[in-house]
Parts: structure tokens; C-alpha cells; sequence
């Protein structure tokens, strides 16, 4: 069977997925919004000051980032998937059926993404920066390269998702000894990753960061598909302890259920805790860059409370991941009743957590200022799981490729975002005032997420209805 | 009073019509099969009985409640196995019926879970993560679901897909014992040899009207024969076949060419 054909059969299957999920119209309108978007982002954080460079350095952290889920999205979480999607059957998942080996067939699917995306996505986002062209800011050439070394960066993280699945399977500990290797690697010397990244080759373009991201994106796209083994049944799992009934006892059935799927399902707490540190990683970086190029002196606590409790949309996702919305319909319990069972879910996951993170912003910053990080965080939380349940009920997954929805949550965080950390900037000029904003601008907010949470069980049974 | 009445009931998705004026009348304590072809609009039936979907026009009544306005009410005194429905991959079987049991606010839920596991057979399983269970096993534990609360009404789409012959026995003996208790029984199967062997009432149905309706043992001819008649009569109906009476006449009709 001709591999040209398996992959045109996958770009489409890809697209048809798409499509279905979002409904065209607002597929096709995704790559726009995403140029419109991107240009939008960087003018406002130039006007707040950002450098260029950091900007562009965050954008390839998030795009490496999106190339290791997008690398094992539908080969790991097949579970997840078909909660989600419903009965799906992807043709990746035909090699006992199909005349073409299991490898040859990840190859192509994992070559099929790399077109998919970076037309779809990655080319956008380095069009958003033509704007700079005309304004001088950047050259053609230099948006051209960000393009390449962009698309490259997509596909180190793909390749590498699935290089570093395929070693976990087959040994645990030579995963945990890589890992700790590359921690320390970057901790020491983070001048070589760079060099060996495909972010060489736009910070430093030239023959030898050409040589070292070509071999380094080839290597794990040759490495990923060979040494990956799908996940097989790791025997049957027998639970007989009572925590289902402890945690219903607490809090319903709906955060039983909630929690146990979490801690359940791959990656247990640890995605919580991992996505919201991305998070928490962002909000320092632009804290640290907009200490060093501006005169400001800005608010960590509300800086790192409003940007934690906005990243808390990942735990979310988290708590909803696995549920097929439907299956509510079918028992004799309101919508409103589910929700509040994933708020306490919620809750129970994301307080820590952020909590966690800002005891941990307390090494470099000072701990009595970080406090108000501890009364904004959960209450900017409150307001996200409103927003976002009210959106997008309990699929949060339509927000990635459905383009009005998109922009209107975006608004709905910006709308809270903006005010909070334009008070978490003027801190240092007017600290008095900017505290007793941001404390009375959160408990409203929290206030608006609290009405979003009421208001959501109800629309959500009529629309599903 | 019926336990299932609909009139004119219609269900518009867009362009596309799911029910087309559906006529439909189940009584208490009958073992209903509703057959018909992919797309012809049993399931949209069931989930408008079970207040899963609200319909574009015409009425209905499960059990004398009104599932658009009192869903919720309608769902405390039915059970639903919709097609292909698995349970929380996360959670074990006993897990998964407390789930329902809690919803359902039933008591002395530790021995009804005991009871439905012995009845269907998956006592070894109760503990074992619902991801690793058999296609087979897991049908069984949503079976369980269903019965666990008593209820007067079942809806079930395909009961016994993927279960062992013996475990297929098994299920058709305690859901005619169900029946024989006065309950009512609706179920929705591409199977005729299920419909046939199980059903009280065959309703054919097809381009989401009722073409057909009758006893299985009644007919003259097979099932298969006269499902296979009624839904190509449904596909061709043009305007005479509308204005024909619907239900017993036209199979009547059909069976004796």
C-alpha cells in the first residue's frame, strides 16, 4: 500500500476530525484569528514594554510544548479520546488490519501532523509578525527564518514526545535518568540545549545551527516512531480500598468521580501540577523580564495570583477530560449538581497546587507581598471555572479550534486579566491603591464566576437538550 | 394509561428529520422491541422518551409524566442502556453502581450491587478498574445500572450485543422475568432473532415514522422477511402510502401479498 496515499487519507481523516468537532466555518477561520492574534499579542506586550526577543523566546516554549501533545495526543490518551470524541478509529490505529507495518504507519501519521499544523497553525502564528515588517522592527528574511526554525521546534517536540514514550515503556528508570540528565543539563549549561535546539538556528542563524537543529529534529523524528510501543495492558487492576465512598462522603459523587478519574488516568496529579507550572514558569519569565526593562516595580502577589489563577483553565480541562457530556443526561440529576461536583474537584486540585507555586515564588520574592497572591489566586480561580464552564461545559476541548468561542473566552479572561495586572504594575507607585483594587476587583470577580457557576448547569441542560 | 404514548412526535436535527410524526403506544408490562434500519430514528425515539432530547413538535407521555417538562422525573423511574455505553473507565463496577446508587438515592446499595453481580455474573470483577474489563463484562455491569434501582420502565438499545451465548440466555431469562413482574420493556435492536424471541410487540419503524406494528408469533411470514418489506415500503412511501393507516393494517397488508 502506497504511503502517499495512507498520508493524504490522514491529512483528510485530520481535517474531517476537525470539522466535525468544530463545524467548518469556524475551522477554517482558526488560521486568521491565530495571525490576528499573534500580531495583536506582540504589539501589546511591546507596548507594556516586553523585549522582542523574550516574546519570541516564550513563543518557542510554547510551541515545543504543543509539539509533545500533539506528538502523543492519539496514540497514548486513546481513552481520553474516546470519551471526547465518541467511537473514533483512526487510521493510526489500523496495523493489524492493513498491509503497511505499525512503524511505517506512525511515521506517516506523525508526518501528516507536521504538514497538518504547521499549515494550519504555525505558519499563521509566523505570519502575525509580518506587521513588524512594515513597521522595521524585523526583516522578511528574519520572519522567514522564525517560520522554518518555528515549524523545526514543532517537530523536536513531536518527535521527542514519542522518543520519550517509547523509552518509558521499555524502561522507567533509563526515562528518569534521561530526564534528570537534561535537567541538568539545562541548569548547568543552557547555552548547549539552545545550540542544539531548533531555537539555534533563529538566535544564532548560520551553517553550524542549520547542521545542529537539522540533525537534532531528524534524530527524534527517526528515534520517536522506532522506539515507540503502544501502551498495552499493564494486567488487570484490582482497587478494593473504600475511596470512592470516603471522597463522596466529602463532597458527592460527581468530585468522587471527578477526582478519582484524574488521579486515575495517566499522569495522575502530576499533569495537574505540571500544566499549571508552565504557567507559573510564564508568569516569572514576564515578571523577571518586565523587572529588568522597565523602571516598574510591579506587585508579585497579584502578578502571580491573577497569571496562576488564569492558568488554572488547565486543571479545567483536567477534571472534564474524560467525560462523555451526554452521560449526564441519562441519570436523574440536574446539570447544576455536576458542576458542583467538578468545582469541588476543582478546588481540591488547583488550591494546592497554586498555593504550592507561590510558596515556592516566595524564594526570590518577598513572602509578606506574595499573601495577596493567596486571596487573589483562588477567587481569579472562581471566576475561570465560571467562564469556562458557562462557554464550554464540560468539553473545554471546542475552545482549541472553534474561532468565535475562542475569541470570546479570550475576552472573558482579558476582561480580568488586564485590570489586574495593569493594578500589579503600578504597585510600586501607588501601592495602597493598587491593593485595595486588586483585593475588591477579585472578590467582584469571583463574585461574576460564582454567577457563571449558577447559571451554567441550566444552559447547559437546554442546549444539550 | 399506556406506559409509553407518543402523538405526531417529530425531531428535526437542521435539515435533517429523525421522526416524522411517530405514533407510538406501549403498554404496561409489554416486552417492546422497536426495529428498524441505521438512521430510521430509534434512537432518537428513546432519547425523547427519557428526556434526553426535547422534540420539535408533538406529545408524549412515559409512565404518565411529561419528559420535556419533568426530565428529571421521568429518569428516577426508568432505567437507560444506550448503545455502546461503557462504564467509567476509572472507576471498578461496585464504584460505578454506588456512582448511580448515590444518584438514584437508593439504600442497602453494598447488597443490591451483591445481587445484580451474582444475577449477571461479574462478582469476580467488582473491583477491577472498568478499563480493564471485556467488552462482554462491561455490558454486563451496564445491565446492572439499568436494574438497580427497580425500576417500572427499561429502555435498553441492544441488550445483548457482545455477550457470550450462555451470559445471552441468561439476560433474555431475567428479562422476561422482569416483564412478568408487570414491568415494561423497551428495547431497540437490529437483531431479529432477539425481537422475535423476546418481544411481546414488534414496532417496525422506518424514515421515522411507524410502518409496521404487531406480535411477532402472530406473522405469517418471518420477521426478517416482513422488516425487510416494511422498510423498503418505508423508503418508497410516497403520498398514497402516507394517507394508508399506519400501524397494524399495513403489515397486515404486507404479510399476505
Amino acid at each position: 500500500m502506497s504511503s502517499l496515499l495512507v498520508f493524504r487519507r490522514m491529512l483528510v481523516e485530520e481535517y474531517r476530525m476537525h470539522t466535525e468537532l468544530f463545524g467548518r466555518g469556524r475551522f477554517v477561520g482558526f488560521p486568521l484569528f491565530t495571525a490576528a492574534l499573534v500580531a495583536g499579542g506582540v504589539w501589546l506586550l511591546e507596548a507594556t514594554g516586553t523585549n522582542l526577543e523574550s516574546i519570541i523566546a516564550g513563543l518557542f516554549v510554547l510551541v515545543f510544548l504543543f509539539g509533545l501533545q500533539v506528538g502523543t495526543i492519539g496514540l497514548i490518551g486513546r481513552d481520553a479520546m474516546r470519551n471526547v470524541l465518541g467511537d473514533v478509529t483512526l487510521l493510526v490505529f489500523s496495523g493489524r488490519t492493513l498491509p503497511i507495518s505499525r512503524r511505517k504507519l506512525l511515521a506517516t501519521f506523525l508526518l501528516k501532523d507536521l504538514v497538518y499544523y504547521i499549515g494550519l497553525f504555525l505558519t499563521p502564528i509566523a505570519l502575525g509578525f509580518l506587521p513588524l515588517v512594515t513597521t522595521g522592527d524585523m526583516s522578511l528574511s528574519t520572519v522567514g527564518v522564525l517560520w522554518i526554525a518555528l515549524s523545526a521546534t514543532f517537530a523536536f517536540g513531536a518527535g521527542t514526545s514519542l522518543a520519550l514514550a517509547g523509552i518509558a515503556t521499555r524502561n522507567v528508570g533509563a526515562i528518569v535518568a534521561l530526564i534528570v540528565i537534561l535537567v541538568g543539563v539545562l541548569v548547568a549549561a543552557p547555552d548547549v540545549l539552545v545550540a542544539l535546539s531548533p531555537y539555534g538556528l533563529y538566535a544564532n542563524p548560520g551553517i553550524e545551527s542549520a547542521v545542529a537543529s537539522i540533525v537534532g529534529v531528524v534524530t527524534v523524528l527517526i528515534a520517536g516512531p522506532l522506539l515507540f510501543e503502544p501502551p498495552t495492558s499493564g494486567g488487570v487492576r484490582r482497587i478494593e480500598s473504600r475511596r470512592f465512598n470516603h471522597l463522596a462522603d466529602r463532597g458527592g459523587v460527581f468530585f468522587a468521580r471527578s477526582l478519582l478519574e484524574v488521579t486515575r488516568s495517566s499522569g495522575s496529579v502530576w499533569k495537574v501540577i505540571f500544566s499549571l507550572g508552565i504557567l507559573f514558569a510564564v508568569a516569572a519569565l514576564v515578571l523577571e523580564r518586565v523587572v529588568a526593562a522597565t523602571a516598574l516595580e510591579p506587585s508579585a502577589g497579584i502578578a502571580f495570583g491573577t497569571l496562576l489563577g488564569l492558568g488554572a483553565f488547565t486543571t479545567y480541562n483536567w477534571v472534564t477530560q474524560l467525560n462523555e457530556t451526554r452521560e449526564y443526561l441519562r441519570y436523574p440529576v440536574s446539570y447544576s449538581t455536576v458542576f458542583a461536583g467538578k468545582f469541588r474537584a476543582f478546588l481540591t486540585l488547583s488550591l494546592p497546587t497554586g498555593v504550592g507555586y507561590l510558596a515556592l515564588a516566595g524564594i526570590w520574592y518577598p513572602r509578606l507581598e506574595l499573601l495577596l497572591g493567596v486571596l487573589i489566586f483562588p477567587l481569579v480561580s472562581i471566576y475561570v471555572f465560571g467562564v469556562t464552564a458557562y462557554l464550554t461545559g464540560l468539553s473545554p476541548n471546542e475552545l482549541l479550534f472553534n474561532t468565535p468561542l475562542f475569541a470570546l473566552y479570550g475576552a472573558a479572561l482579558a476582561v480580568v486579566a488586564v485590570p489586574l495586572l495593569v493594578a500589579a504594575l503600578a504597585f510600586g507607585e501607588f501601592p495602597r491603591y493598587s491593593v485595595g483594587f486588586a483585593v475588591v476587583f477579585s472578590v467582584l470577580t469571583a463574585a461574576v464566576g460564582a454567577f457563571f457557576i449558577r447559571k451554567s448547569g441550566p444552559r447547559w441542560s437546554r442546549r444539550l437538550r | 394509561m399506556p406506559a409509553v404514548e407518543t402523538h405526531n412526535l417529530t425531531k428535526r436535527y437542521g435539515d435533517v428529520v429523525a421522526l416524522d410524526g411517530l405514533d407510538l403506544s406501549v403498554k404496561r408490562g409489554e416486552l417492546y422491541g422497536l426495529l428498524g434500519p441505521n438512521g430510521s430514528g430509534k434512537t432518537t425515539t428513546i432519547e425523547l422518551l427519557t428526556g434526553q432530547r426535547t422534540p420539535t413538535s408533538g406529545s408524549l407521555s412515559v409512565l404518565d409524566m411529561d419528559p420535556v417538562s419533568d426530565p428529571i422525573a421521568v429518569r428516577e423511574s426508568v432505567g437507560i442502556l444506550p448503545e455502546r455505553e461503557d462504564p467509567p473507565s476509572f472507576l471498578t463496577p461496585r464504584e460505578y453502581l454506588e456512582f448511580v446508587g448515590e444518584i438514584r438515592g437508593l439504600d442497602n446499595l453494598e447488597s443490591r450491587t451483591d445481587e445484580w453481580a451474582r444475577k449477571l455474573q461479574f462478582q469476580g470483577i467488582l473491583d477491577t478498574l472498568s478499563s480493564d474489563l471485556s467488552e462482554g463484562e462491561r455490558q454486563r455491569v451496564m445491565l446492572a445500572q439499568v436494574f438497580i434501582h427497580e425500576p417500572q420502565l427499561v429502555f435498553i438499545d441492544e441488550p445483548l450485543v457482545n455477550l457470550d451465548p450462555l451470559m445471552q440466555a441468561e439476560v433474555k431469562t431475567q428479562l422476561r422475568d422482569y416483564c412478568a413482574d408487570g414491568n415494561t420493556l423497551f428495547l431497540s435492536t437490529h437483531f431479529m432473532a432477539v425481537a422475535e424471541e423476546l418481544c411481546t410487540t414488534v414496532g417496525i419503524i422506518a424514515g421515522g415514522q411507524l410502518v409496521a406494528e404487531r406480535d411477532p408469533r402472530e406473522l405469517s411470514k418471518g420477521l426478517l422477511e416482513t422488516f425487510a418489506r416494511e422498510v423498503q415500503l418505508g423508503s418508497e412511501r410516497d403520498d398514497e402510502l402516507m394517507d394508508q393507516p399506519k400501524t397494524g393494517d399495513r403489515l397486515e397488508e404486507a404479510s399476505t401479498r
